[in-house]
C-alpha cells in the first residue's frame, strides 16, 4: 500500500489503485500468468524471485451494468494505450485535444491531434485526423475507378511504428444513387503510433499527409493533399528506471 | 524463443459477463467495492504488472 501511495503521488493519480497483496483476487479471476518466467526469458528479462503472481496486463471495459463489453490485452507486456486514448476509445469520451494542427485543402479542412502530448517508451499514442468536407462535397473513402481514395501517410521516424488507419464509418455506403464509398460531412481517422525506440529519442514533429480527391455534383475536382505537423515530446521517466536487459528476439 | 500465442478471450472474466465483485484496499487504505464505486457508471478495470518496478 505504501508502494501504491508513493506511485499515486508521483504520477498525480486520484482514481483508486487497488492493492491485491498476495494476488488472491487476480488468481480467483484467472488472470495470473503462470508462465511469466518463460515469458520473461523470451523478452530477455533475468529471472527474479519477486516476479510471481503477476497478472496478464490488460484492461476490462465495463458498461453501466458492470458487464464486460471489451477486453484489451496486448501480446507484448510493453505495449499499452495512453490513458486518454483508452478513455476515448473504450468509453467513447473524446478528450478535448491539447495542441491541434490545422490546415485547409480543396473542399476539405483537416485537423489532427494526439491523445497525449508526450510519449514514453513503448507507449501507444493515437493520432486522430478529422476532415471537414465542404457542404455538397464528398471524398472517396475506398478505392474506386473514378477517384483516389482518401489516405493518411505519416513521414517515417526511426523507432516509431505506424499501425493501420481506421476510418469512421463511411456514409452513403448502402446508397444506390450517390457514390457508394464516399465520405461527407465530418469524418475521422485514427492511426496508432507505437514509440518503440530506446529512451532518449527526444521530441518529434509528426509530418502527416492527407491525400484525397473531392467531388460534388458537378465535375470532379483534381486530387488534393493536405500537410499537417503534429508535435510530441518525450516524457521524462518518473520515479523509476528501465530494466537494463533488452529483448533479443 | 517465440512466445506461444494466447487466447485472451478465455483469460479472466469473459466478454458479456458481469465483472465479478471485487473489494480491495486502495492506495489510502480505504476498502473499495468496485461496483459500488462505479455508482452505475461505465468503468475501466486495469490490471498492470507492478507499481514498484
Amino acid at each position: 500500500m505504501a508502494i501504491l501511495s508513493e506511485f499515486a503521488a508521483n504520477h498525480g493519480i486520484t482514481y483508486p489503485l487497488l492493492s491485491d497483496e498476495g494476488s488472491q483476487v487476480m488468481r480467483a479471476l484467472g488472470l495470473i500468468n503462470a508462465r511469466v518466467q518463460e515469458d520473461h526469458a523470451a523478452y530477455g528479462i533475468a529471472p527474479n524471485p519477486r516476479h510471481v503472481g503477476l497478472p496478464y496486463p490488460g484492461v476490462f471495459v465495463l458498461d453501466r451494468d458492470g458487464v464486460v463489453t471489451e477486453k484489451r490485452f496486448h501480446e507484448s507486456y510493453r505495449e499499452r494505450d495512453t490513458g486518454a486514448g483508452l478513455i476515448a476509445q473504450a468509453l467513447a469520451v473524446v478528450t478535448p485535444p491539447g495542441t491541434v494542427a490545422q490546415a485547409d485543402g480543396m473542399a476539405v479542412s483537416a485537423r489532427a491531434w494526439l491523445d497525449s502530448p508526450t510519449y514514453a517508451f513503448f507507449q501507444r499514442v493515437t493520432l486522430t485526423i478529422e476532415l471537414s468536407i465542404a457542404a455538397g462535397h464528398y471524398v472517396y473513402g475506398d478505392q474506386r475507378e473514378e477517384g483516389r481514395p482518401v489516405s493518411i501517410e505519416i513521414d517515417p521516424i526511426a523507432g516509431v511504428e505506424v499501425g493501420p488507419t481506421r476510418w469512421s464509418k463511411p456514409r452513403g455506403a448502402s446508397g444506390t444513387d450517390g457514390p457508394p464509398w464516399a465520405h461527407d460531412g465530418i469524418v475521422r481517422a485514427t492511426v496508432p503510433l507505437t514509440f518503440a525506440a530506446a529512451p532518449g529519442g527526444g521530441d518529434h514533429v509528426l509530418g502527416v499527409t492527407v491525400r484525397y480527391q473531392a467531388g460534388d455534383d458537378g465535375p470532379r475536382l483534381g486530387p488534393g493533399s493536405i500537410r499537417l505537423a503534429v508535435p510530441i515530446k518525450e516524457a521524462p521517466l518518473v520515479g523509476r528506471s528501465l530494466p537494463t536487459a533488452t529483448a533479443t528476439g | 524463443m517465440p512466445l506461444p500465442p494466447r487466447d485472451f478471450a478465455t483469460i479472466g472474466p469473459r466478454q458479456g459477463q458481469r465483472f465479478p465483485d471485487v473489494r480491495l484496499p486502495d492506495q489510502t487504505g480505504r476498502l473499495v467495492d468496485l461496483h459500488a464505486h462505479r455508482a452505475g457508471l461505465p468503468a475501466l478495470v486495469v490490471f498492470y504488472r507492478s507499481a514498484e518496478w
